[in-house]
This record gives C-alpha cells, structure tokens and sequence, in this order.
C-alpha cells in the first residue's frame, strides 16, 4: 500500500548555515492521525513545510526525501502533491489573506480550476462543516481567534486534501475555541499529522506521537506509551500530560 | 489608525444596499465632471457636494470619521492647490483647485464608507481590471488591519516600558517601532505567499 506521507533521510540547512533537520524518517500510513511533538525550534514547523514543497527554496526535478501518496516531490509535481496534502499554518493571519471569510475558502477550489458552482458548492459544505455559514461574509479582520483558525480549517477542507497537517491548531485558543476545534478535527475524515504542544489533544486526537528534538526523531510509537515515559518528556522539553496522571493514579 | 481605515459594517440603510456598480459609476461620473467642469458650472459643483452631504445625512454615516479622513489626506488637496498658488504662470487659480481636490477625496471617502471593499473588488474584476492588480489591492487592505495591529501593539509595548522622557530616546526607539515593523511585514509577506502556495496558488 502506498503511504501517505514517506520522509527518508532529510536532512535540511537554513541558508545562514543552521541545520533545521538531521536525517529524519518518517512514515505516515492512510487514515493514521499522528501527534508531531517537540519543544519550540526543534524542527517541526520546518518538517512540515517540506510536506508540500515550500522547502526546500530550490526544489529539483530529482526531488529530495519526501514523498506523499508514493509520489516523490518534484518540481513538476507539486500542484498535484498540493492538492493532496492541504496545509494550516499556525498564524491564521497568513493563511486568511482574501477580503472575506467566504472568499478565502473559496481560493483554494477556485485554484483547482473548479466551476463557479462546484466552487459554491464546496464553500458552502466547508463552512457548514466548521459552523461557520453566518459569518461568511465578514472580513477576516473581525473574527476572533477560533473563529479565524475555524476559517482557515474551511479554507482547507474546501480543497478536500486527502492528508490534513496542521501547525499548532490550538495555540492561543480559549478552552471552548480549543474544544469546538478538537471535535471538529476528529470529524474530518483524511490522514493527519498534527503539530503541537498540546498535549491533551494528542492523547484525545492521535493514537500515534513522534517526538522532534533539534531536528531529530527522537521517539515514534503509541501515543499512551511515549507521553507515559516521564523521563523521554522531561529531556526534550515537554512534560508528562496531566490527563495521563490521573487515569494511572500513583 | 485603523480608524483612518474606512470599515463598512452592514447598516440598515438603503444606500449602503445599493448595489456596488451604482455607487461605483455614481462616484466616478461625480468625480470625472468635478475635475473636468468648467468653474462657471456653479451648479455642478453646489450638486456634488449636495449629493454628499445628504448621503452623509440619510446614510447616517460617521461624521467624524469622514471628517478625520479628509483632514489625514489634506495634505494631497494642499499640495495640488499650494503647486497652483506658487505657479507664478498659473492658469487655474489655486482655490478653485482645492476645492476640486477637495471634492473628488469627499467622493471617495463617501463611497468607502458605503461599500465594502471586497464588494468593490469583485466589480473592478467584472470591469476586467487585470487579476494581478486586484490580488495585489485586496492583499493591501487585507494586511492594512493586521500591520495596523501589530504596530498598535508595539506603540502600547514600547510605551508601557518608556521611562524617561528624553527626546532623543523617543525617537531613536520610534525609528526602531518603524523598521521592525518594515522587517515583520516583510516576514509575513513571505508566510502569507507560502500559505497561497500551499493552496495551489501558482
């Protein structure tokens, strides 16, 4: 079966000389939601950049280590790559850039050379999807911090990507904003990789983690057994959830 | 600043239901004929700015806002009329310039105030103004908030450790506020065309 998401050996330097990423190997299987942990600057922002070709800045025909549906990232097929794999990046600012919330979701199917209906169509189930109809016609400007991360699941949605990566979907929500989110993640039906430091949510949302520490993997495995290893947490800058420390009381 | 940003919130007033082209094609004959109207045209110019006010009235636009608009752009009916003043072969006289000027920014401002911006877009679209010039435009107003944001929150940062009153430290860190916001908004350009490429944007 092909995997959704294949990573092999990538390694990935910032043009100032730092390396962001050491040899890393990652597998994603069809329908796995999978918890990408790791403290701030550890690599996972610029892991996933390089799930749809953002990086590297010079991508070649020959491609480097990433490939998503069995299909190596090219310089030529990244349109279609991008089709599969639907990106959130973590400042809802960047990815709302059109004058309404309507019109954002709309960008990403109109890009797919939809009709004007079909593109309707699919703004429309979107927004249903992320209760968010009623204010399809405000500017992005003026919804709060869920409602605009709410906006830009929709405008990812409406892509209908086979494989969701999100980029801390829940920093800086409140606890309702963060709730409403996670219920609505665990509907959508597509192979995800989450990014976070939410802890919680990966207990809820991903049966699988793997930790990032300065650009290596440093554990993959069942989410229960890596956020139990109190010691494996503590070394890589996160901390043993709260949630798992009641449910095995000492 | 953002209160020099016009903002149209839906209003139960019928002209800002008005369809977008009306007031589009209202606004530029209004302004076209005020540039171009011979000054013996008293009527023409009595008309606009009567058009104007009773827009502002019925509409029950926010009168001060319009008016702190119009001051902010000052400057631009200034220079034109103060151009005209100094222009020692001047064929127009400079009032009847600012008052021209003065006229068309009103205009403009009025129309701002009434249509959304995206509503205005998507007209300038139909037009076949070319996609590239629209994108461009929308993305400005877009970031226009959020830039105005950002640098409310660096004025209220900077301001909440500022001690001393020296003037020159004023302005060294008000030079510092202006390029770390050139720099931020040059970040977030490149995040915002990386989140357009991730949506299949070419």
């Amino acid at each position: 079966m092909r995997r959704a998401i294949d990573v092999r050996d990538l390694r990935y330097a910032y043009p100032d000389g730092t390396v962001a990423l050491h040899d890393v190997t990652l597998q994603v299987e069809p329908g796995e939601c999978v918890g990408l942990l790791g403290p701030n600057g550890s690599g996972k922002s610029t892991l996933i950049r390089h799930l749809n070709g953002i990086l590297p800045e010079r991508l070649t025909e020959v491609g480097g280590g990433v490939a998503v549906m069995g299909e190596t990232i090219t310089r030529d097929n990244i349109g279609q790559i991008r089709r599969q794999l639907g990106l959130m990046f973590q400042d809802a600012d960047d990815q709302l850039f059109c004058a309404t919330v309507r019109e954002d979701v709309a960008f990403g199917p109109q890009q797919l050379g939809l009709t004007p209906g079909e593109v309707a169509d699919r703004v429309q189930r979107a927004l249903e999807e992320v209760g968010l109809v009623e204010l399809g016609h405000r500017p992005p400007h003026h919804l709060s911090t869920g409602e605009k991360r709410r906006a830009c699941l929709a405008g990812v949605l409406a892509c209908e990507p086979s494989i969701l990566v999100l980029d801390e979907p829940t920093s800086g929500l409140d606890p309702r904003g963060r709730r409403e989110l996670i219920a609505l993640l665990r509907q959508v039906r597509a192979t995800k990789l989450i990014a976070t430091h939410d802890l919680e949510l990966v207990v809820e949302l991903c049966p699988r983690s793997v930790v990032l520490d300065a650009g290596r993997v440093v554990a993959d495995g069942p989410t229960h057994q890596i956020l139990d290893d109190e010691a494996l947490m503590l070394a890589h800058g996160l901390e043993r959830p709260h949630i798992l420390q009641h449910r095995h009381p000492h | 600043m953002t209160e020099l940003i016009p903002t149209v919130y839906p209003v139960d007033r019928p002209v800002y239901r008005w369809p977008a082209g009306l007031k589009l094609a209202g606004a530029l004959v209004m302004i076209v004929g005020t540039a171009l109207a011979p000054f013996a045209w008293r009527a023409w110019f009595v008309g606009v700015a009567a058009v104007l006010v009773l827009l502002v009235v019925a509409g029950r636009l926010p009168f001060r806002s319009l008016l702190l608009r119009l001051l902010a752009l000052s400057p631009f009916v200034a220079g034109v009329a103060l151009s005209a003043a100094l222009n020692p072969r001047g064929s127009a006289d400079w009032r009847v310039l600012a008052l021209r000027s003065g006229l068309c920014l009103a205009t403009v401002l009025v129309l701002a105030q009434t249509t959304p911006f995206s509503a205005m877009l998507a007209m300038l679209r139909r037009v076949g103004i070319p996609a590239l010039l629209v994108t461009t435009l929308a993305l400005m107003h877009r970031y226009l908030f959020v830039l105005g944001d950002e640098s409310e929150r660096m004025r209220r940062a900077r301001a909440s450790r500022t001690f001393s009153g020296d003037r020159r430290l004023v302005w060294w860190t008000a030079a510092t506020v202006v390029g770390q916001l050139f720099v931020r908004a040059f970040e977030r350009a490149e995040r915002v065309y990386d989140a357009m490429c991730a949506r299949g944007w070419r």
